[in-house]
């Protein structure tokens, strides 16, 4: 039981995806700009880790060594592409924000890296809360970014005015630097630096 | 028997391809129809809120009823101004035809204002209920193309609406030609001024005066991003213009009056 409440709940401070390992950047900085954005790719996200975790520790007894990479890499496209397909199908002006970076979770260092390091040697169950819980981890850092970057940049929060901007007649003169892609940076930056000084121990 | 073995080795890779591609199938059984229904209401969302039908959507209206009830789809041959019969409406696309030498043609780099290169010899323009027309616009934004529709009322020359549909602009800067406050001042904007001439322009935020003559001809630019203001401009002088849909426009007058 121990075991189960580590992997879920360790990947989301103590060994966090994005802020400790420094996985799946790319999107981080790429889907942020909105909370709803932010929303939507952390739920594809941990789909993806946690089926993925789960099907490849439910075969890891059976996937022969000299091809297991392309193994994983065929079970993480095909439940990508899924995701990928629906949200074409049911959300679609979801998907045209997301472009392309729901088909770039394939290459999301944090899916193959869980599958690689935890759902080889672990019980389909274990792995499975493993998977949501680097899901989860990645999708508090990516909220967390989401969240400073539309109310400081549209002075809202998931598309509700909190600040009332200057160009829709209001006070607030929004910060265009938030609106772009490197803004996460320097936010992505100030959480791993917040979460290293609350626990010292995560330093390198 | 041993995983690395080679017969395991294929079997292990045969079974999870024909397992993937079952999945992968099935999903894109569900989404072809959806995503082909969502463009065209996609589509269908941006003509009415050009047409000024925003507030019945807003408001809950079903867009396809509204849609089919008060919109025609009709085919205008640009280089005559006509409506033409010449391909079937229903099944003609506008951004394909771009590319099809046969049903495009190249503009020369002295007139292509917009940036396109290309034009379609035919436009997919809607006709609404009140004789008011909805006309496809298009040309090259900052980053990227710009896609959108302007409606014209019966007269010709009246701006009724005036809507993007897709575009690459900077967020936060060029990317405000979706603000609706930056929108509502199209409306009631004329495009050609009391002699005919094309008169409307997109000046530099600031450069706007309300008293001015022409300010019925004017709208006013976007802070911070003077270039999207200029491709759009741009856009507006060339599908106004003799190659866009001047003579179209004039028969439309001519006939009225």
């Amino acid at each position: 039981m121990a075991k189960a409440k580590d992997a879920l709940l360790d990947p989301l401070f103590n060994n966090n995806p994005i802020a400790l390992q420094i996985l799946g950047i790319c999107s981080a900085l790429a889907v942020t700009n909105k909370l709803s954005t932010a929303l939507t790719m952390t739920i594809a996200v941990t789909l993806v880790t946690a089926c993925s975790n789960a099907a490849i520790s439910a075969i890891r007894n059976h996937i022969p060594n000299s091809i297991r990479i392309i193994v994983q890499m065929t079970i993480i496209a095909t439940l990508v592409i899924i995701i990928d397909q629906m949200l074409k199908a049911y959300l679609y002006e979801m998907s045209k924000a997301l472009s392309v970076y729901v088909g770039l979770i394939i290459t999301n260092c944090i899916v193959m890296g869980r599958a690689e390091a935890y759902a080889m040697k672990n019980p389909v169950g274990l792995s499975f809360l493993d998977g949501v819980g680097n899901g989860l981890g990645y999708g508090i850092v990516l909220l967390a970014v989401g969240f400073v970057r539309e109310l400081f940049g549209s002075g809202k929060l998931f598309g509700v005015t909190i600040l009332n901007t200057v160009n829709d007649g209001g006070w607030y003169v929004t910060n265009g630097l938030m609106l772009l892609a490197p803004s996460a940076f320097f936010l992505i930056g100030f959480i791993i630096w917040g979460l290293r000084t609350w626990k010292p121990e995560l330093q390198e | 028997m041993s995983n690395d073995s080679i017969f395991k080795t294929f079997l292990v890779a045969f079974l999870l391809c024909v397992v993937c591609s079952i999945l992968v199938c099935l999903a894109a059984i569900v989404r072809i129809d959806k995503e082909a229904y969502n463009k065209q209401l996609e589509i269908r969302k941006t003509v009415l809120f050009a047409g000024g039908y925003q507030q019945q959507i807003d408001d809950g209206g079903n867009i396809d009823e509204l849609f089919t009830s008060n919109m025609e789809l009709k085919l205008v041959d640009l280089a005559t101004g006509e409506y033409t019969t010449a391909v079937d409406a229903a099944t003609y696309d506008q951004k394909e035809a771009v590319d099809n030498p046969e049903l495009s043609e190249k503009i020369p780099a002295d007139l292509d204002v917009a940036g396109i290169g290309t034009r379609a010899k035919y436009a997919a323009i809607y006709l609404e209920k009140s004789g008011a027309v909805i006309l496809p616009i298009r040309g090259a934004g900052m980053w990227g193309p710009m896609y959108g529709y302007i409606a014209i009322a019966a007269d010709g020359t009246t701006v009724k609406g005036f809507t993007f549909y897709q575009h690459a602009e900077t967020p936060g800067l060029g990317a405000e030609v979706d603000n609706p406050n930056w929108k509502k001042q199209w409306p009631d904007k004329q495009v050609y001024n009391s002699s005919g001439k094309l008169a409307l322009k997109v000046v530099k935020k600031g450069k706007y005066n309300p008293n001015a003559a022409d300010a019925v001809n004017t709208i006013d630019g976007i802070a911070g991003s003077t270039v999207t203001g200029s491709k759009v401009h741009g856009i507006i002088r060339y599908w106004f213009g003799e190659n866009g849909y001047a003579p179209f426009l004039a028969k439309l007058k001519a006939e009225r009056g």
